[in-house]
């Protein structure tokens, strides 16, 4: 297969005149060559090479006409004929006044003017040398032909049927409109495989290219031939006939050598590359020149086999590169790689079993030889645009599996059963199509590799991942990139330092590059936006198309899209949060206040005090959506320590943390309630003049213990009431548990005990 | 000859609780005058000589001043006396820094938190008058950033608490700095004192871990509130004069 793609296509655009891709020079090119040992030199598509470009255009359209009215103003005889049973020709249809009557006898032989009759047979129908086994037959064929074009060259051909009838009629022009849609189709085949040929080679004039070039325009020139002949049915012009099993041999080998060739340096060098094209060269140039010189003996088995052996000399060179170092290119080629040379060898064997049977080889080599270099044709063509696109990709899959299964079941059908051609081609297209239709998914996945997720996984996973990209906007590269490692699952993932503007996939399809997001305000420079770089899709069975770059685009989009809703939802709530908070705090924060003033007795004022500060304290985790532990640690001293001073009472304060933790609105209040209350009761109920407070986190474990020198004793006859009870509601709330003992010597020792204070709560 | 005080408070219980306050902190002979909102304070200053206090006139000794008034914030007020010789003290509800700082900012020298205890009260004022004003944690953090990084960033990302949208209106901007200037920074003493006090120590375990007395403890934290005082002046007379209304 092909490989030249590479390097003109794939990592830069097509010709900017058709290229719908955009250069992205947002991403240096070098960086990317560091990244990928490879050189992505951009080779700018200078002048001459347009020129040149838009001189080859006319030159192959220029030969396509030429070619056309040197085909219209060829003489035939308008008739269809067939090869029956018995190797003889006979006649199907006329529209010849004098041949209308004569259907389906037997033409015995032909001439014209003062040449003498010529005998025919089936052979005669046989368009090409190309497809003849023996090298007898191909002598013949040539003779008969020989004899076919000097008759048609009289102009009045003289046409001998059996039972002895004789007729003369007018060899004509043909004319444009009885060229067949068949020629048209491959000689447009041909010219467009012709123009991609040359384009791949001026854009970047190479070794590489040249070789691409070479193959495709071998089959182009295959594609030519087969055309020519589709139109001729009997009597090719003169000379044709030497010219075109020459030629045809000579495309078939240079194409397999030239493939041999490219294999060796693409998609990896392999060890010894240059002997082995130097080999493949050496033996397609030898049985060219044998074969011109009419010295090689059996020069059709020579062809066939050699051309199977470069085949599979190819499909073994990929294997090896892959497994040197995977490529999904090499994955792809070998791929259409095994159905290529396997046709190859079902389309000789076919052939040669068939040799006995005239009028089935005829159908054999002019059917299956037409649908096998149409294939090779479409798969040269489609080379260059395999990153593309992967639904063209998936859809020529499907195609050349498809014709592949019914070829062969035709051939199988029209061999062992000697059905009739149509019987027979009936049959496999049916049960060609009935195998689609059942293994569609199964070849899908077997040609594709594809594993994708389904649509609800990757939405569930999308949702998710946005949610935690919200939560830790600084994760977004690790979460994006789990995100593509289950999507396309790379074998190799790099963060790259380059933000580009959008996806692209870079280096024959090996690798995609997406640009991560910038989802947070960034406080520090050390992180600069940066790009995802996959390579190896599906763990290097699959390669990255345009179709990949734009899901990857859109996952990045949606990614944004749901943060910042997020955002805006989260910024509405917590806007109505601190309205909320304001208007708590000013409307009955200033009645709470004037009560306090009012109070009739010190602990009524201290009550309203309390609640007041509760308030505050409610009010102010409304506003703030969280606290840093050592941030609230020192308040909580702080504030303590005010109150103790104001009670005579001293403090030993110990704190301790592994993690200075983000405590939610939640965590926060509660545990600041939890000490106010306690301390409280240390100084109103107990009357301590000491309090211990020790705050020990570990390991998201929170040990609170407060212990005082105070009155109190015997605490679990205590009557919970609303401070206590509170104390117990907010422990439990954080998931924890509280226990009021005894002290030694005296006093009470409470301790709260909460085994996991983690971010969730 | 009696000691001028005014206190503007809108709420007519809390008023005459803190005229309580004022004269059970003071022996002097105390004459109160007391405000119920902007208007009538600056009625008031107006008459004592205006804002700028002009020397020899009788003026205010001692201002407290309300936040939450209702025609206005007592943050308008203060940024108008930044000339006036007197202590002006801010007496609030709100104890969180996001209130206080700009108070701070335009020249406050202390903060009471009015619903704390009459003892407490009179105690913390007289503590604020002798020079000892109070610094809490979350406001020495403030002031941690704000000398280390100027305005700007400041309340942004250390303080822990974020900046609340729907407040934004009562609370002016902390103003902007154009470049920092030597009156703007903190002694390697000072800085220390500030690291301290964010994490919760008190006065006297600074002074214990630091090796010197309290009160020097007490005079850096002085030189702190004056050293924002001072900057946060400069900058309103460059923006003042960069606006052109000096």
């Amino acid at each position: 297969m092909p490989a030249e793609h590479a390097d003109a296509f794939s990592s830069r655009p097509f010709p900017p005149s058709t290229s719908p891709v955009p250069l992205d020079s947002g991403f240096e090119t070098q960086t990317l060559e560091q990244l990928l040992g490879t050189p992505l030199e951009p080779s700018r598509w200078i002048g001459w090479r347009l020129r040149l470009l838009v001189l080859a255009v006319l030159l192959g359209c220029v030969g396509i006409f030429l070619l056309i009215r040197t085909l219209a103003a060829w003489p035939h005889v308008d008739a269809v004929w067939r090869a029956n049973d018995r190797g003889q020709i006979e006649l199907v249809s006329s529209s010849e006044p004098g041949l209308t009557t004569l259907r389906g006898r037997t033409l015995l032989g032909v001439g014209g003017g003062d040449m003498p009759m010529a005998a025919l047979d089936a052979l005669a129908l046989q368009r090409s040398a190309r497809w003849l086994v023996n090298d007898s037959e191909r002598d013949r064929h040539r003779a008969l032909q020989e004899q076919l074009a000097r008759a048609m060259e009289q102009r009045d051909v003289k046409l001998y049927f059996s039972d002895g009838v004789t007729t003369e009629v007018h060899a004509q022009p043909r004319g444009l409109a009885s060229l067949g849609a068949l020629f048209w189709l491959l000689a447009a085949l041909a010219l467009v495989l012709y123009l991609v040929s040359m384009v791949v080679l001026l854009a970047r004039p190479s070794m590489r290219s040249a070789v691409y070039a070479g193959m495709s325009l071998c089959q182009a020139g295959n594609l030519l031939f087969i055309a020519v002949e589709s139109v001729v049915d009997l009597g090719l012009p003169r000379g044709f006939n030497d010219w075109d099993l020459q030629a045809r041999m000579a495309f078939d080998l240079v194409t397999a050598a030239a493939i041999v060739h490219a294999t060796t340096v693409h998609p990896r060098p392999i060890d010894g590359a240059s002997w082995l094209a130097a080999l493949a060269w050496g033996l397609a140039f030898a049985l060219i020149a044998l074969q011109s010189i009419h010295q090689l003996p059996a020069a059709w088995w020579w062809t066939q086999a050699v051309t199977a052996a470069m085949g599979v000399m190819v499909i073994v060179q990929l294997t090896w590169s892959n497994r040197r170092e995977p490529h999904p290119f090499a994955v792809v080629l070998r791929r259409f790689g095994v159905i290529a040379v396997g046709t190859w060898i079902l389309l000789t064997v076919a052939i040669a079993s068939a040799d006995q049977l005239p009028a089935l080889r005829h159908n054999i080599a002019a059917i299956g030889s037409v649908i096998w270099y149409v294939f090779i044709a479409s798969l040269l063509l489609l080379m260059p645009f395999l990153s593309r696109s992967q639904p063209v990709m998936r859809e020529f899959s499907m195609l050349a599996a498809i014709s592949t299964v019914a070829t062969s079941l035709d051939l199988l059908f029209a061999a062992l059963f000697s059905l009739s051609q149509f019987a027979s081609l009936t049959l496999s297209l049916f049960l060609s199509l009935g195998l689609y239709a059942g293994a569609r998914q199964w070849i899908l996945n077997q040609m594709m590799g594809s594993s994708m997720l389904t649509t609800e996984r990757m939405f569930e996973q999308l949702y998710r991942i946005a949610r935690e990209v919200e939560l830790h906007p600084e994760r977004t590269a690790e979460l994006l990139s789990q995100l593509l490692r289950e999507l396309f699952e790379p074998l190799e993932m790099s963060w790259v330092d380059r933000h580009a503007s959008h996806s692209r996939v870079v280096a024959d399809g090996s690798t995609l590059l997406v640009p991560v997001p910038e989802l947070a305000p960034r406080d520090d420079e050390l992180e600069a936006p940066g790009s995802l770089l996959l390579r190896f899709a599906q763990r290097g069975r699959r390669m990255f198309t345009q179709d990949d770059t734009r899901l990857a685009d859109r996952v990045v989009e949606q990614l944004k899209r749901a943060v910042a809703f997020d955002q805006a939802v989260e910024q509405g709530r917590s806007e109505e949060r601190a309205r909320l908070a304001q208007d708590l705090h000013d409307d009955i924060g200033a009645r709470l206040l004037t009560l306090m003033y009012k109070a009739q007795s010190p602990e009524m004022e201290d009550y309203l005090r309390h609640t007041l500060q509760d308030l505050k304290t409610l009010t102010r985790g409304l506003a703030a959506p969280s606290h840093r532990l050592s941030h609230a640690a020192a308040e909580w001293k702080t504030d303590i320590t005010q109150r103790l001073t104001a009670a005579h009472c001293d403090l030993a304060w110990s704190f301790s943390f592994d993690r200075d933790m983000m405590l939610s609105v939640v965590q926060w209040s509660a545990l600041t309630r939890v000490l106010r209350e306690l301390v409280s009761n240390a100084i109103a109920h107990a009357q301590a003049s000491q309090v211990d407070i020790d705050f020990t986190l570990q390991d998201e474990r929170l040990v609170l213990t407060i212990s005082d020198n105070g009155v109190g004793r015997n605490p679990h006859a205590w009557s919970h009431g609303l401070g206590l009870g509170g104390v117990r509601k907010r422990v439990k709330q954080l998931g924890g548990e509280v226990e009021w003992n005894e002290n030694e010597p005296i006093g009470i020792v409470c301790r709260v005990r909460i085994d996991e204070l983690s971010d969730r709560h | 000859m009696a000691v001028k005080v005014l206190i503007l408070e809108d709420n007519p219980v809390a008023r005459s609780f803190l005229c309580r306050v004022v004269r059970e902190s003071f022996s002097d002979a105390i004459a109160i005058t007391e405000a119920g909102d902007l208007e009538s304070a600056r009625r008031e200053i107006g008459l004592t000589g205006g804002p700028r206090g002009l020397p020899g006139v009788e003026s205010f000794k001692l201002i407290l001043v309300d936040l939450e008034l209702p025609d206005g914030n007592g943050m308008e007020l203060l940024a108008e006396l930044a000339q006036y010789p007197a202590t002006k003290i801010v007496t609030t509800l709100y104890s969180d820094d996001d209130h206080l700082f700009p108070a701070l900012q335009r020249g406050a020298d202390g903060y009471l938190l009015k619903e704390d205890r009459f003892e407490v009260l009179v105690e913390e004022l007289q503590k604020i008058v002798r020079g000892q004003p109070p610094l809490s944690p979350a406001i020495a953090r403030r002031l941690l950033t704000h000398f280390r990084q100027g305005v700007g960033a400041e309340g942004s990302s250390d303080s822990g608490f974020a900046p609340l949208p729907g407040f934004s209106t009562s609370r002016p901007a902390p103003l902007e700095r154009p470049a920092p200037m030597d009156h703007e920074r903190l002694t390697p003493r000072e800085n220390e004192v500030l690291t301290y006090l964010s994490k919760g120590f008190t006065i006297k375990e600074i002074a214990a871990l630091m090796g010197i007395k309290w009160f020097t403890v007490n005079d850096h934290i002085k030189s702190i509130y004056k050293k924002l005082n001072v900057s946060s002046r400069a900058e309103a007379a460059v923006l003042a004069s960069k606006q052109g209304l000096v």
